[in-house]
């Protein structure tokens, strides 16, 4: 049968060749199928998006009954950018699950056994899923206006507060890609992310002033990720004043925190993750 | 193909030294037990592990020095389909066939024919949730197959499978052969090694331990075996010794299996062995439940090669936590 064998297309040498057009592609393809597997998980999707929601209620209306922030802001105002943060954190957790179901069967070590690019498959789960937290923030932000919230400080860096909250989850996933291909087992996955990630959510700026926090807990607090990310959201949502009169930082200067960190965060775990996809086993 | 590769997991010694070559267009099987470095040598050879040691080149291209044209000559099927749960049949075929540089459209014409040949066409727009293992495997080797590979790779492909999609895939493997491929199987079959192979490699305890065709091995042990069941499991030694005595064969050759009263005995050539046996069996007063005379088999060389049987030993799956898609 000359079926199964046919004129061979290309030769090794062309299909290796990795020029950044192909690598590009390849990219694209893989987040392609990452795509079209959360589409296919309607359910996934429903229920990671209403977790968040009942989030917002639970802190916009019970906590914001109770919770008295100080003069010139309401609560609901101050804790919309924590919770789209911690929502964007727990999302890009995400992707150390999917990464190491994609280890257990199997997959990885097809696109590993296939002429593209080592950073394709990292790179476009990466991709893929910066996508679905974009999504995700926007129906929050739709959500969280429906619940009175109010941008404060115009579109532009209202803009500006969609793309750190993004961002911020984008490094999340790096960090979640490395103890995906570390961890390797889907269900310890989600479980061994909870322990560093939950205290620092927690530790930080998102659900009260930092003035407010037990004296020990504050040093951890002020130089936290999360809280540079969660004032950089706030600061560009309600503006510098408002930010300065509730947490006394400045707008500027949680911007300042939240890129270096940013830049360590995607820099160390992009390279351990990239380097235990390399190394296999 | 392999020169000294050698491989440490930890304290484990997966690979000692495994040297072997494979002519372009053969088929060479490696053969052995559970946890004989099947499967590791395997990953190395398609650049998924590195080797610590030794040298190894596919298709003219070093595996450690110029892995991206080792990936772009070889296909790869595991012991464990690599497919995807969530995309159909298609998709799967055409996402590998774009991820090496086919076009759309040439990926979804050359899926299409795979589809057939594979006998996957009702499936094909079926997510592969509801596919049964045997659809799966042949899938995932349909994968490897998207650009015609130089060397395709067989890690043990139809471990798992039920006889007939074993035999289908056998097929498959022919046709693939045939139509010029060179073909790396692994396998702990005895029968698929000396049905698919032109050589065949045994492999044990991380080295090579013999090479040759299936008759070649065979022929190691000499003429033909005498298979011989007693009726009472308290004369089998005496058994072994007159046979033993009588056809000049060392202890160390023959094996007994105390549970079922049987015992395996290397001979010379002669077709009136088996008449000499009986007449002897019965001066020495030993009750027969079963003689009879064969060419040997896989198993009584592997036997005879290793000391142990191949398809029942166990150990050495410790590892497996480490190389999820591993095993041999």
């Amino acid at each position: 049968m000359t079926t199964l064998a046919p004129e061979r297309v290309g030769t090794p040498a062309r299909r290796a060749a990795l020029p950044p057009a192909r690598v590009i592609a390849d990219i694209a393809l893989l987040a392609q199928r990452n795509l079209i597997k959360s589409v296919r998980m309607p359910m996934y999707i429903v229920f990671s998006t209403i977790q968040p929601f009942m989030q917002l209620v639970l802190f916009v209306f019970v906590f914001g009954s109770i919770a008295d922030i100080g003069p010139g802001m309401s609560y609901r105002n101050y804790v919309v950018p924590a919770v789209l943060v911690q929502t964007m954190t727990f999302a890009g957790m995400g992707s150390g699950v999917g990464i190491a179901r994609d280890l257990d069967t199997g997959m990885i070590d097809r696109f590993r056994s296939l002429p593209i690019a080592r950073s394709a498959f990292l790179v476009g789960r990466t991709s893929s899923d910066s996508l679905r937290l974009g999504v995700q923030a926007t129906l929050l932000v739709v959500a969280a206006m429906l619940m009175g919230f109010r941008f404060g400080n115009g579109a532009l860096p209202a803009f500006g507060m969609f793309v750190i909250v993004v961002m911020f989850g984008l490094a999340l996933t790096t960090f979640s890609a490395w103890m995906g291909l570390t961890v390797r087992d889907p269900e310890t996955v989600q479980a061994a992310m909870f322990i560093p990630v939950i205290p620092l959510v927690f530790t930080s700026s998102a659900f009260a002033p930092i003035s407010r926090l037990p004296g020990w807990m504050q040093p951890f607090a002020e130089w936290s990720p999360v809280t540079a990310a969660i004032d950089s959201a706030r600061g560009l949502a309600l503006g510098d004043e408002v930010l300065y009169q509730v947490n006394q930082v400045h707008l500027h200067t949680a911007l300042w925190h939240f890129l270096l960190w940013w830049v360590v965060i995607v820099v160390v775990f992009t390279a351990l993750a990239v380097r235990r996809y390399r190394l296999g086993s | 193909m392999a020169e000294g590769l050698k491989k440490r997991f930890g304290d484990f010694e997966a690979l000692v030294g495994v040297d072997f070559v494979v002519p372009e267009g053969a088929l060479v099987a490696l053969l052995g037990p559970n946890g004989a470095g099947k499967t590791t040598t395997i990953r190395i050879l398609t650049t998924l592990l590195r080797a610590d040691a030794g040298r190894a080149t596919v298709s003219g291209f070093d595996v450690a020095t110029q892995p991206q044209l080792v990936r772009a000559a070889i296909g790869l099927t595991g012991q464990y389909a690599a497919v995807d749960e969530d995309l159909t049949g298609r998709e799967n075929l055409v996402l590998v066939g774009r991820l090496c540089r086919m076009s759309k459209r040439a990926a979804q014409e050359r899926a299409a024919v795979l589809l057939e040949v594979f006998q996957l066409v009702d499936a094909a727009d079926r997510r592969l949730r509801t596919y049964s293992g045997g659809m799966r495997r042949r899938l995932d080797l349909a994968g490897s197959l998207m650009f015609a590979p130089e060397v395709l790779f067989l890690d043990e492909p139809t471990t798992g499978l039920d006889p007939r999609s074993r035999l289908d895939l056998w097929d498959v493997i022919v046709e693939l052969k045939d139509a010029g491929t060179t073909i790396v199987l692994t396998t702990q079959y005895l029968e698929e090694a000396d049905q698919l192979a032109d050589t065949i490699s045994v492999i044990d305890e991380g080295r090579i331990i013999a090479e040759g065709t299936a008759d070649e091995l065979k022929d190691r042990i000499g003429g033909d075996v005498l298979d011989l069941r007693v009726h009472d499991r308290a004369q089998l030694d005496l058994a072994v010794t007159t046979l033993t005595r009588e056809f000049g064969a060392s202890e160390s050759d023959v094996t007994v299996d105390r549970d079922l009263g049987t015992v395996v005995v290397p001979i010379a050539q002669g077709s009136d062995s088996l008449v000499t046996a009986i007449r002897m069996l019965d001066g020495a007063g030993i009750g027969i439940d079963d003689l009879s005379l064969r060419r040997p088999s896989l198993d009584d060389v592997f036997l005879h090669l290793t000391g142990h049987a191949a398809e029942t030993r166990v150990g050495a799956k410790k590892r497996r936590a480490r190389i999820p898609a591993g095993g041999g």
